[in-house]
């Protein structure tokens, strides 16, 4: 599989129009100019000299270097990539806190006000254009009240605590640095907020459909005609049934968000690995944009993976 | 009752949480650094690789030039002694050089050092082609003397020396950058040193050392971020204490001059340095016909499309060099005149049945070219429906600029800014053709801006520029200009001025004549 995405992304990137010489020295520069930057990149190997080389660093776990700064995309990505986990982590954690709360009243109360507002809530957050979101939500929090920082991950002119995990809150906690701990958290408020209410939609529909169904299921009626808790019923008898399309939608979610909230990036100035991806397409750094990719995918994998391995272990219906 | 409790509780905790956030902002607390913000991230603080006016302003203020370029355009020395003394067949220039600088690294600025910033620009550099096509050698002549010799005589040489990508770098610091590139430190003469670097945000504090006026504040912390909402944001949540224009939308660029007029902010102009403008490609029909270009020249409402689309903050312009780099006012465009479009289209056969079709490309990634050409369609399909119909089609700016020498463009919306304040960096670059066939550019400049146009009259004259000086040089680059304009090969739309917005308590950004904010006369009150 990850041979394939990697092999794809070489491809792609040399079929789409634009150059990296280009980006970096400008359509002016003469054709000597051009010519020599091209042999200085090793762009004027033959293609497939360069997707062989690309694949043999690949397997020796090089990525590469930039070609717009000389700097290793490991090294990049190593910067990036906390970041974007951080703010991934932390919509999560909202997202489910929220998503799963209101999907689980909705489903105990079928048809009552709160399943009402909770479907609405679901829909209308699953159907919001994410940089509207996220732009409303800055010009009310961040300008009209100015409750919260407008974006970045630390005020201007602040500076990070020693990256150890690259997470700025860990680091900062380690670092025993209370005002970086405090401003890391209310940079983080905004877009974690954000991403989370937006992906919260998913998890309460998710749980609300799963839920209602499972609590029609022969079982827990009969559970009921035992005169079991209704209490009892939900958490020993229908949650558990319901975990596993819950799981692997909310497993599905994270990997998505590995790859970076491009759009909230963006908006908010998060430099995360998605931001770093657009950039590097922007100036076609094609290793760049190749180590981005495969290292999302090689994630992406691994926690499916690790997804079909807890649900193996909670269902033992399921056997690999 | 029950959920009224919990509610109570849910928001006390809230209320207290983000009591304690707010304690923690620093933002409230007075800052010593001037924090000025823009768009784009900074890869490298090498002079030799730099080509963003971000990473330019930096360079700016970490380094000096030889030579500087005052406001009424005449060049003066910086760390140049004097003037360059030119010898009489053109191709020597000699450079005397100031004594008693240092680098911020200790080691003493002299000609070995300018030289060695120049050769090695010369050999990495990303822009080397603007020197490597001028200059045959570089020698150094005395301790504080170089001497340039070049392959021809080259007029526009010394407004090179002013750009900031031949600011001079340590020979000491760079020993082992000779071949490469130094991205993330830089050691120079100018009046702040680089405290740290990374992507995000930069650090610079005044150089005590400083041979010429000293930084008015005590340090700047660049940042950057993503989009222009932010950017605006920022400034009017004082998170930032200078906002510089590169990047800002114009709709937020009008917020902002409100806010200056109502005096809550306030902001500084430089002179304009941007040009907007439309290139046709001209080796093909139906722009291959110069009647037909011409007529188009007739079509644009520029007072329009700079209030449509920019509420007037944009300076319509008629031609393609900055007014101010000819010393005065040459408009060699026509004005709009619809009647005259239509008359000239009629003689060639087209309104009424016969339709002229113009596919019209503009950058999807750039705000201003989408307005600017829905604004240019529909005021076509307001007063030359008759005649002329605009299709629009938008392309990432990447790939523009990639398939603009490939001839994929029958018209599209580009920009250009200078490399240095002269009006041969503009018409060389979109003008200058290596090799003519019946109007028609087969190799050179005019290639790789899209338009496939050339005059031999105007190269001619282009390369003459070349050997003449002051007054007699400007005249003939104003022929240039007024053949390119009968060409009509390009249409120069508007003109952009650099700007920037900064707190009331910072005072008001200045700007040198190269667009830059001159970042040492920024001071808190």
């Amino acid at each position: 599989m990850l041979w394939i995405i990697s092999s794809l992304v070489f491809i792609l990137l040399r079929i789409a129009p634009g150059d990296p010489v280009d980006a970096i020295l400008g359509t002016r520069a003469n054709e000597f100019a051009r010519e020599s930057l091209r042999i200085k990149l090793g762009l004027d190997k033959p293609l497939i000299n360069q997707y062989i080389e690309y694949l043999n660093q690949l397997i020796h776990g090089n990525l590469g270097i930039s070609l717009n700064t000389q700097e290793p995309v490991k090294v990049i990505i190593s910067k990036a990539l906390p970041a974007s986990l951080e703010l991934a982590i932390f919509s999560i954690l909202i997202a489910s806190l929220v998503g799963y709360l209101i999907g689980f009243a909705g489903a105990v109360k079928p048809e009552s006000r709160i399943d009402f507002w909770g479907r609405i809530f679901g829909i209308g957050t699953y159907a919001l254009p994410p940089f509207w979101a996220a732009m409303l939500i800055q010009i009310i929090f961040a300008i009209l009240l100015g409750w919260l920082p407008i974006g970045g991950r630390l005020p201007p002119g602040a500076i990070p605590p020693p990256a150890i995990t690259g997470f700025l809150l860990l680091d900062s906690i380690l670092d025993k640095n209370i005002e970086i701990i405090f401003n890391s958290i209310k940079h983080l408020i905004l877009p974690s907020v954000t991403l989370g209410i937006l992906l919260s939609g998913i998890f309460s529909r998710a749980l609300r459909l799963n839920l209602e169904e499972v609590l029609k299921k022969d079982y827990i009626q009969a559970a009921k005609s035992r005169g079991i808790k209704d209490s009892r019923i939900l958490v020993k008898h229908a949650l558990p049934n319901t975990l596993l399309p819950i799981l692997t939608i909310t497993g599905l979610t994270i990997s998505s968000l590995i790859g970076g909230a491009l759009l909230i990036e963006i908006t908010f100035s998060w430099p995360g690995i998605a931001l770093g991806l657009q950039e590097a397409i922007n100036q076609r750094d094609y290793p760049v944009v190749q180590g981005i990719v495969v290292t999302i995918s090689s994630l992406v994998v691994m926690i499916s993976i690790g997804i079909d391995i807890a649900i193996a272990y909670i269902d033992p219906r399921v056997s690999y | 009752m029950l959920k009224l409790h919990y509610i109570k509780n849910i928001l006390k905790v809230s209320s207290v949480i983000l009591f304690l956030l707010q304690l923690s902002c620093v933002q409230n607390k007075k800052r010593e650094n001037i924090i000025v913000a823009s768009a784009g991230k900074i890869e490298s603080l090498d002079p030799a690789q730099a080509n963003t006016l971000r990473t330019l302003q930096i360079l700016s203020a970490l380094g000096d030039t030889l030579y500087k370029v005052d406001k009424e355009g005449n060049l003066y020395p910086s760390l140049a002694k004097d003037l360059p003394k030119v010898s009489k067949n053109g191709l020597l220039i000699d450079i005397p050089l100031k004594e008693n600088i240092s680098f911020h690294d200790g080691s003493i600025f002299n000609a070995e050092a300018m030289a060695f910033s120049l050769n090695r620009f010369m050999k990495i550099g990303t822009l080397n082609y603007l020197l490597n096509d001028k200059i045959e050698e570089i020698k150094v002549k005395d301790e504080f003397l170089i001497r340039i010799k070049l392959k021809k005589p080259s007029s526009s040489l010394k407004s090179l020396l002013t750009s900031v990508n031949l600011t001079p770098i340590s020979p000491n610091s760079y020993s082992n950058y000779k071949d490469n590139f130094n991205n993330k430190s830089f050691i120079g003469t100018g009046p702040y040193f680089l405290e740290s670097f990374n992507a995000s945000q930069q650090i610079i504090k005044p150089f005590k050392n400083y041979w010429g006026e000293k930084p008015l504040n005590k340090g700047i912390d660049f940042i950057n971020y993503s989009n222009s909402s932010t950017l605006f944001g920022a400034l009017k949540t004082k998170g930032v204490d200078v906002l510089i224009s590169n990047s800002i939308d114009d709709m937020q660029r009008l917020t902002l001059n409100n806010m200056v007029n109502k005096g809550q902010l306030k902001s500084g102009e430089g002179d304009p340095i941007e040009i907007g403008y439309i290139t046709f490609k001209s080796n093909k029909l139906p722009l291959e016909n110069k009647k037909i270009r011409e007529a188009l020249s007739y079509t644009i409402d520029r007072e329009l499309i700079s209030q449509q689309v920019s509420f007037g903050t944009r300076e319509p312009l008629r031609s393609i060099v900055p007014p101010k780099l000819h010393k005065k006012v040459f408009t060699p465009w026509p004005k709009y005149n619809h009647n005259i479009a239509r008359s000239l289209l009629k003689k060639e056969g087209y309104c009424e049945t016969n339709i002229l079709s113009i596919p019209l490309t503009f950058r999807s990634n750039v705000p201003a070219d989408k307005l600017l050409a829905l604004t240019w369609k529909d005021q076509i399909k307001r007063d030359l429906s008759d005649c002329i119909e605009i299709t629009l089609n938008g392309v990432e700016s990447t790939t523009v600029y990639k398939q603009l020498s490939e001839g994929s463009f029958e018209a599209v919306i580009l920009d250009w800014t200078g490399a240095y304040p002269d009006p041969e960096a503009y018409l060389t670059p979109l003008l200058s053709c290596n090799k003519i066939n019946n109007n028609s550019c087969l190799k050179g400049e005019a290639v790789f801006s899209g338009s496939f146009w050339g005059d031999d009259k105007l190269q001619e004259l282009l390369e003459k520029s070349e050997e003449l000086e002051g007054e007699s040089r400007l005249k003939n680059l104003i022929k240039v200009e007024q053949l390119a304009a009968e060409g009509s090969a390009y249409l120069p739309v508007w003109l952009v001025n650099p700007k920037a917005w900064s707190l009331k308590d910072i005072s008001q950004p200045e700007f040198s004549s190269d667009g830059l904010i001159i970042l040492k006369n920024l001071q808190r009150y």
